[in-house]
């Protein structure tokens, strides 16, 4: 009865399904990034997200609207590619280290209302809201 | 491809000159692109939808974290009355949620903190870019769409 066909069906078959299996689940991704578990320290530079500029008036519907400009790094003519992501630049922190404050954000924009720079101190934001949480 | 150019650097940049290329860090270091997406346009819709100016800081915050958002809440927009900052530390475990003065009014305390109990729970399952989003929605569900931007 144990004969090789016997383990053949019985034993080579579902091992070839778990290896299948296994494959597929288990192969190196082309795109796998470390993904956030609780508790792991962060190891990343900060990063500070802004919305998009409403565009006002004529332009094209897609991509950023030449009259903002690009989305861009203070002190940096590159720009960023259709996303609203501004690494921090190691000169920002380096110049507020004796202020303690964060990265400083700024829309390469010609309206008088846009982002802001460490330069334009903007008023104060008077009694601040807001909510903490852990986990 | 380009990896079998990046031979030794000779240039002579010093402290002070801006990161070339090569040294930039890779812009879905930290999320990826689909991700990156997914953030862009709840930023992007819920500011418009409620006319405050939603940002979002993700990174380490300096102790006390409370200050380091607020900080960070002053120079986020040229208005910062009607900004909101949501400020997430993953390595510390801490998420802020900072609101001006005027966006105060929109955002009582008390749908902040609604909406960062909702963060932290899928942060809690390691899921951030799924809890900022769902914040985010939270938020602007609750501060509204104001007449005035209404066509």
């Amino acid at each position: 009865m144990f004969d090789a066909e016997w383990y053949l069906v019985f034993a080579g078959i579902p091992l070839a399904i778990v290896a299948v299996l296994a494959l597929l689940t288990l192969r190196p991704g082309k795109d796998r990034r470390p993904r956030y578990k609780p508790g792991q320290p962060w190891q990343h530079a900060p990063v500070w997200f802004e919305p998009h500029p409403a565009h006002v008036g004529g332009g094209s519907e897609h991509g950023p609207a030449a009259a903002h400009g690009p989305a861009a790094v203070p002190g940096s003519g590159t720009a960023a590619l259709g996303s609203s992501m501004y690494p921090e630049q190691p000169g920002e922190r380096a110049l507020e280290s004796g202020h303690g404050s964060g990265p400083a954000v700024a829309t390469g924009t010609a309206r008088p209302v846009g982002g802001a720079t460490a330069a334009s101190v903007p008023p104060p934001a008077g009694p601040l809201g807001g909510a903490r949480g852990t986990w | 491809m380009t990896r079998a150019l990046d031979v030794e650097s000779h240039d002579t940049a010093s402290e002070g000159t801006a990161p070339s290329r090569t040294e930039e860090p890779r812009l879905d270091e930290v999320f990826s692109f689909k991700e990156l997406a997914r953030l862009d346009e709840a930023l992007t819709m819920s500011s418009r939808e409620t006319g405050l100016r939603f940002t979002l800081y993700v990174g380490e915050l300096g102790t006390p974290t409370r200050r380091h958002a607020e900080e960070l809440h002053a120079r986020s927009g040229a208005t910062p009355s009607d900004a909101v900052l949501i400020a997430v530390s993953p390595g510390q475990r801490v998420v802020e949620v900072v609101t001006g003065a005027g966006a105060a009014r929109r955002l009582p305390d008390r749908a902040c903190a609604l909406a960062v109990l909702s963060m932290t729970s899928s942060f809690g399952a390691g899921d951030l870019v799924g809890g900022i989003v769902n914040g985010l929605r939270q938020l602007s569900d609750q501060a509204g769409h104001p007449a005035g931007l209404r066509p």
